[in-house]
């Protein structure tokens, strides 16, 4: 059974009248490109077929090792694309890598850098001059990285908040005799005079790349959005104790502007819509729609209900649910804005952890009803391009292929089930599945290089981790 | 744990009787409400605490300065037929703006302190763990009854918190003058340095509640987390560090050294103490 896509991204590359459209999927540990050309590739590739097509004139032993020799046994997170089309930018998560790919006009991916955090990214962004990806960890730092480090950029020692930490060639307790302790402290103190009589510790490897601090929440980090409005930029951080921060971008990024204060669980996704607006979700049972320049909430649009109204309508899921929807928890997944050619409408999809269907809602209007579309797996990823002839956007989802609709742990018996949806919206704003030439052209993404799954503990894993975000109560200490 | 039952057994005793009419002026004593010294910043605890500042319910401890004098009861406690509650506290906005934090403030020495010098502004502790909390807010009610005629001690009162979380939720932008960390945990281990209460990033967050000229004031005996506060305060762009002179002028810094709990501790011991106090300085034009 193929891994489902935990990310797609899709862009398009029409120029001079060639129209040309990509799309980009994560599955597991691998990347797939599919173009509308018809070209197709695979990171990292398929070492032994591909060595003897590309490398078959020189003798056998002698090989030239390919550009990407990468064995990845991590699997990718984040992935987004820069402004300019030209570079992908994707995280993998267990090894905590940063990694940046250039692909070529003939969808031939290379990666140019991979950068391994202290602590896991839980989300990227990258500015608006594609210069600086900003990377929010679990740990509740920001940090931005060039998106290709210079020359100089490499030679840079340790990250500058390590500098002043004084690196004793002689060691110093911390503490003197005269200092006033507790029980703890005390044994702190002697556990480092022991440590001392051994040998100075060797220090924990810091990242050798640049990569600088610019915030920094005390709170697991869980979305970052950058914005710049009238020329100043802005960073948006979303955390697990229902924070929503807006602070300067770079290089003043250490002013906090002020907070969206409303949550009262955690939060799990940002997404600015148009530009003055901004969609959270998470936990609670409404989304907040801010005016996020001035932080006033503006409006809630009920999640929880939507999600709960179309589970009930389904003959196969109604029996999961709960009597009563205030005894209904909802984790949402993804928040998206809908590319519109009318910029007067502002409308957005929904993703919610293990729940078969995206939820559409209209931010801003009176009417705060969310119009469900039903998938046949739980909603993953979605992204949006604009077929070159049609006026309206095709909405590509990814579907978990695996886990049966509705369940997060529960495997599906059929292993035919597909792994992306093609929507359109029509004139009287309802989705309905579209079989135009996206559709076409992206079927057969990643179709035919599978892997076997993992097991189903780690699928799970991997594509579904937002509920956990929830406080359990008393965990007192 | 054996004895475990009867301690808290006894403090529960103890703490009701306090309640009682002949003992409201009676400070509480420490013994029952001693609690380890260590608290993790980063666990989820059940803290209480408003959604924004907006939320926060003031009078209930400040009531002499709430703005609805007649007293709403909530719906909780109409329900609550708790004889310990003897007068029902005000709840809702009070008239004047909390302008002074101490955070960790322990058994309230510092707090106890400043509450006469500057009778006119709100000062409030801030304190994670409960039975200290508690101790704090006793001795605030004891030493309100004890000073009925003159109304001092109103202006100063002690809330549980973990302000590394959320500070941002009790005060507004440029809330405060003055923020004292006074001799804060000092977590010697590498891997816990950000517990500290001082650091790059969270440095943002003092500088987001004072208004620009407020003060944040340092005080440890821990020489390798002074250096570690100075540097972490300096290396901020919104704050300056106070000079020598400006600190020897400011009153706070000298009832600082001497007025809080772990200071005395130190004096005993013949220890030092290592001040720093850094300025929050005006907010640069946009690039």
């Amino acid at each position: 059974m193929p891994i489902p896509f935990t990310c797609i991204e899709a862009c398009d590359l029409s120029e001079d009248g060639k129209s040309e459209l990509r799309l980009y999927g994560a599955s597991g540990t691998r990347l797939f490109v599919q173009s509308s050309s018809g070209a197709s590739a695979v990171w990292p590739e398929e070492a032994d077929v591909r060595n003897d097509e590309e490398n078959g004139e020189g003798p056998p032993g002698k090989r030239v090792k390919l550009s990407d020799p990468v064995e990845n046994t991590s699997n990718f997170s984040c992935l987004t694309i820069t402004n300019d089309k030209k570079h992908l930018v994707a995280v993998t998560a267990e090894d905590k890598c940063i990694r940046v790919f250039s692909i070529d006009s003939e969808c031939r991916i290379k990666q140019l850098s991979e950068r391994c955090m202290a602590r896991r990214p839980c989300a990227i962004c990258v500015t608006a001059d594609d210069s600086l990806i900003l990377c929010a960890d679990k740990f509740g730092d920001v940090y931005s990285l060039p998106l290709i480090p210079s020359p100089e950029d490499e030679q840079q020692p340790a990250a500058p908040e390590q500098a002043d930490v004084p690196e004793e060639s002689s060691f110093v307790p911390s503490a003197s005799v005269l200092t006033v302790h507790s029980g703890r402290n005390r044994k702190v103190l002697e556990a480092q005079l022991k440590q001392a009589k051994k040998g100075p510790k060797k220090p924990k490897e810091a990242p050798t790349f640049k990569h600088d601090l610019l915030l920094g929440h005390v709170s697991m980090l869980t979305d970052i959005a950058y914005a710049v409005v009238d020329k100043r930029s802005y960073i948006i951080t979303a955390d697990r104790d229902e924070h929503v921060r807006v602070s300067r971008g770079p290089p003043q990024a250490h002013i906090i502007e002020d907070f969206c204060h409303g949550h009262e669980a955690f939060i799990s996704r940002l997404c600015v819509v148009g530009q003055d607006l901004l969609v959270s979700g998470g936990g609670d049972p409404d989304l907040f729609v801010w005016d996020w320049l001035h932080y006033k909430l503006l409006q809630k649009l009920p999640i929880r209900n939507a999600v709960f109204e179309f589970m009930r309508a389904q003959t196969d899921l109604a029996s999961t649910l709960p009597e009563d929807v205030s005894s209904f928890k909802v984790a949402v997944s993804g928040i998206w804005s809908v590319p519109h050619a009318q910029s007067d409408v502002k409308e957005i999809l929904v993703a919610c952890e293990g729940v078969p269907a995206l939820f559409s809602f209209n931010v801003g209007s009176s009417s705060t009803t969310g119009q469900a579309i039903a998938l046949s797996g739980n909603a993953l990823d979605v992204t949006f391009v604009q077929a070159g002839t049609e006026s309206t956007c095709t909405a590509i989802v990814s579907v978990d292929n695996a886990h049966m609709p509705g369940s997060t742990t529960e495997i599906r018996k059929d292993e035919s089930a597909v792994r992306l949806h093609f929507f359109s919206p029509q004139s009287d704003g309802q989705w309905t599945q579209a079989a135009g030439a996206v559709q076409q052209a992206f079927e057969g993404l990643g179709g035919s290089a599978d892997k076997p799954t993992t097991n189903a503990k780690a699928l799970h894993n991997i594509l579904y981790g937002v509920e956990n975000l929830r406080k359990r109560p008393g965990s007192d200490d | 744990m054996p004895g475990e039952p009867a301690k808290r057994l006894k403090r529960e005793e103890y703490k009701n009787a306090l309640h009682s009419e002949e003992n409201k002026a009676e400070l509480p004593k420490k013994r029952f409400y001693r609690q380890r010294a260590h608290a993790n910043p980063f666990s989820d605890h059940s803290l209480q605490y408003p959604r924004s500042p907006a939320d926060m319910d003031w009078a209930s401890y400040y009531p002499a300065y709430a703005v609805n004098k007649e007293i709403e009861m909530t719906e909780g406690e109409s329900h609550d037929h708790d004889q310990q509650q003897p007068a029902p506290t005000p709840h809702g906005p009070i008239s004047k703006q909390v302008e002074i934090a101490d955070i960790g403030c322990g058994y309230g020495g510092l707090l106890f302190a400043l509450a006469p010098k500057f009778p006119e502004t709100l000062i409030l502790g801030m304190e994670i763990r409960t039975a200290v909390t508690e101790y704090v807010q006793e001795k605030v009610r004891a030493l309100r009854t004890q000073h009925l005629s003159t109304n001092s001690y109103q202006n100063a009162s002690c809330i549980r918190a973990n302000t590394m979380k959320f500070l941002p939720n009790f005060f507004k932008k440029g809330q405060l003058s003055k923020i004292f960390l006074c001799f804060p945990d000092p977590h010697f281990k590498q891997r816990k340095h950000k517990a500290r209460i001082v650091s790059y990033t969270l440095n943002s967050e003092y500088a987001y509640v004072l208004k620009p000229g407020g003060v944040v004031y340092t005080i440890t005996d821990v020489e390798d987390l002074h250096k570690w506060m100075v540097g972490h305060l300096e290396r901020h762009p919104s704050f300056e560090r106070l000079n020598e002179e400006e600190e020897k002028s400011d009153e706070c810094v000298e009832i600082m050294r001497m007025e809080t709990e772990e200071g005395k501790k130190v004096t005993r011991n013949g220890g030092n103490k290592y001040v720093a106090c850094f300025r929050r300085i005006e907010d640069p034009p946009w690039p």
